[in-house]
């Protein structure tokens, strides 16, 4: 051991009230530090896991066709473009038997879902809704939103006349299970579809004005005899979905879509969540830097005719430099420390409180996500940067000043 | 670089002079001071208070920068060199005893004195620290060795102190008032360890001291009056 971290040490261990409510002051920054981020992310993931958990990941549509541009015969002449959606033929995924291919040699994929969507008026006695019908293949029904578990009534299954509709719609509608509907596509095919299940996922979009069919009576209704609208896939790592969109975009020429593009107010939230837990955190690392500066400097003080004494024996100024900063850095690492643990344990205090009837936590607190390492290394770092000037008066104490104090 | 003949003297000052300036005055201390110390001796320095024994002592210990001269120590102009030369230098060759002991009281009395070595090489050697036991039994504290300075007496304190100025084998041992805070008894044990030591070690001593019967004792002695060597009898 370097005789600087012995001469730190000993004068950590011989005040030690003074060391310990330094180190407990250290720790209470981490802690609030590390529940922060342990709230916030938790709370993020909540929010995602909510929105993202009954939605695809990732999307993959036709590609747009734009108009060609047809060049003037003046290459003189100003050009002006008009850009629109080509509408002369209805976009479709025709060759997705191949996008199949790459999509099952995939690692990350969880789900994946193959429809064809379109637009009907739903009609029951004298109600008309209009409302959105995903035709899906009956076996992939819950690769996306979990329908299957969110049944709640009647059962979740897809024959060639069933349909399974959500609770609200069927409330507007006025309809139970085993009670038949009239649909009416856009392309003016009717049907008499029968109300197999009804689902509440609790997601708004899909149980009021989102209905499942069996994918081939949606290619009858919709006059896809080959192709997809859609299609959808959900990952293990949602986060991974940007960049697989883009692989995709690229590998398919289809235009893929990641969640997090679709659902800028969610990222506007989060973003301002992250924020404010940004500044929380800063403040509690100034918390630190104030706190360790302050009592180091008193050290200093309190100690200026010893450190005077070392430096007529001839201990050089570096010497007394390092002894400060190590007591910095020895605070800042054991306070650190003890405060990662007590983040940890009140954070997972709070996430095994009992939960509510729904299931739900009474606070979205996620012990794993407490950013421990970079408030490990924060704090260290603060810490130590907080002992610097303390340290640097240290150094430069006037030996016969301090001897004759 | 210290390769000097024996015959040379220990330490030579040239015309040494030290004012310190203030927002308002300018306080000539020392006015050209000039005397040598040979190999060796031990040399009382005396003088009324305010005659500037400290601030000599201080300058000789490269604490404190002379305003003008030279001082010459083992054949080296100490005026040239850089702080942390100064501190290396010091910690090799130049021991302090103060009046007031100033040992660190969070430290034992063997901890005390192996600081000085340990300092400087970065840990507790396995020789410093016998070279550190050896010194507290040479002044009679091997029983005392593991005791924290806060529990020692006053006169314990000071042969730790006498102890820790020894610890790197220094050529020159500066005192200032060595024996000045202590009882007379304790004073002449604590000299009669310096004088013994010197004899034994071969160190050159020089003390300030207002007490005459041990200023009689040293070999020779320097009279200041202010700012000024007035006696430097001829050893």
């Amino acid at each position: 051991m370097h005789y600087s971290v012995k001469v730190a040490l000993r004068y950590l261990t011989a005040n030690r009230l003074q060391s310990t409510m330094l180190i407990a002051g250290v720790a209470i920054a981490v802690m609030v530090f590390t529940f922060n981020a342990a709230l916030i992310n938790g709370l993020a993931e909540f929010q995602i896991q909510r929105v993202v958990g009954s939605t695809a990941h990732v999307t993959l549509k036709p590609e747009r066709r734009m108009p060609a541009v047809v060049p003037p015969r003046d290459a003189s002449a100003v050009r002006a473009v008009v850009s629109q959606r080509a509408l002369q033929r209805r976009e479709q995924i025709k060759d997705w038997r191949a996008v199949e291919s790459i999509l099952e040699s995939l690692p990350d994929v969880t789900g994946i879902s193959y429809n064809v969507l379109g637009t009907v008026l739903a009609t029951r006695g004298q109600q008309t809704v209009p409302i959105t019908l995903k035709g899906v293949e009956p076996q992939r029904l819950s690769a996306i939103a979990p329908i299957d578990t969110n049944v709640v009534a009647g059962e979740p299954r897809l024959g060639l006349n069933d349909i399974l509709i959500g609770k609200r719609l069927a409330d507007d509608l006025g309809i139970g299970v085993a009670q038949p509907v009239f649909v009416q596509s856009d392309q003016g095919r009717e049907r008499v579809l029968i109300v197999r299940g009804l689902y509440a996922t609790g997601v708004e979009s899909i149980d009021a004005r989102l209905a499942y069919v069996n994918l081939d009576t949606a290619r009858v209704l919709f006059d896809y005899p080959d192709g997809l609208t859609e299609i959808e896939i959900k990952l293990a790592d949602i986060y991974a979905a940007p960049e697989l969109a883009e692989r995709l975009a690229d590998s398919t020429g289809l235009e893929a879509t990641a969640w997090s593009e679709t659902n800028q107010r969610l990222k506007d939230a989060l973003q301002g969540q992250r924020s404010s837990g940004d500044i929380i955190k800063f403040f509690t690392l100034l918390t630190i830097v104030i706190g360790v500066a302050s009592a180091l400097l008193l050290t200093t003080y309190r100690r200026r005719p010893e450190i005077g004494i070392m430096r007529s024996f001839g201990v050089s100024q570096r010497f007394v430099l390092s002894v400060f900063i190590l007591q910095g850095a020895l605070i800042g690492t054991l306070g650190s420390i003890a405060g990662c643990l007590l983040g940890y344990g009140f954070s997972a205090l709070l996430a095994g409180l009992p939960r509510g009837a729904d299931g739900s936590a009474p606070l979205p607190v996620d012990p794993a996500l407490g950013e421990y390492p970079i408030a490990l290394l924060l704090a260290v770092v603060a810490s130590v940067l907080a002992a610097i000037l303390p340290a640097r008066a240290a150094s430069r104490v006037d030996p016969v000043e301090a001897i004759s104090q | 670089m210290m390769t000097t003949a024996d015959s040379t003297p220990l330490l030579e000052v040239v015309d040494l002079r030290k004012t310190f300036v203030d927002r308002y005055f300018e306080t000539p201390v020392l006015k050209g001071i000039n005397f040598t110390l040979a190999r060796g001796e031990m040399v009382a320095m005396q003088g009324s208070s305010g005659s500037g024994k400290s601030t000599l002592l201080t300058i000789l210990g490269t604490l404190l920068a002379p305003t003008s001269g030279t001082f010459r120590m083992l054949g080296q102009d100490l005026t040239r060199l850089t702080e942390s030369q100064l501190s290396e230098f010091r910690n090799r060759y130049i021991g302090f005893i103060f009046q007031h002991h100033h040992l660190l009281p969070d430290f034992t009395a063997l901890e005390n004195v192996v600081f000085p070595h340990a300092g400087r090489v970065g840990r507790e050697t396995r020789v410093g620290l016998e070279r550190a036991a050896m010194l507290l039994e040479r002044v009679g504290l091997s029983d005392r060795k593991h005791y924290r300075a806060t529990r020692l007496s006053g006169g314990q304190k000071q042969r730790v102190a006498i102890a820790r100025a020894l610890m790197n084998e220094p050529s020159l041992v500066l005192a200032d008032e060595p024996t000045g805070n202590l009882d007379r008894d304790t004073a002449n044990q604590s000299f009669e360890l310096l004088t013994e030591i010197q004899r034994e070690t071969g160190t050159t001593f020089l003390l300030s001291t207002h007490d005459e019967l041990l200023a009689s004792r040293c070999e020779r002695r320097i009279r200041l009056l202010d700012g000024v060597v007035v006696t430097t009898p001829a050893h």
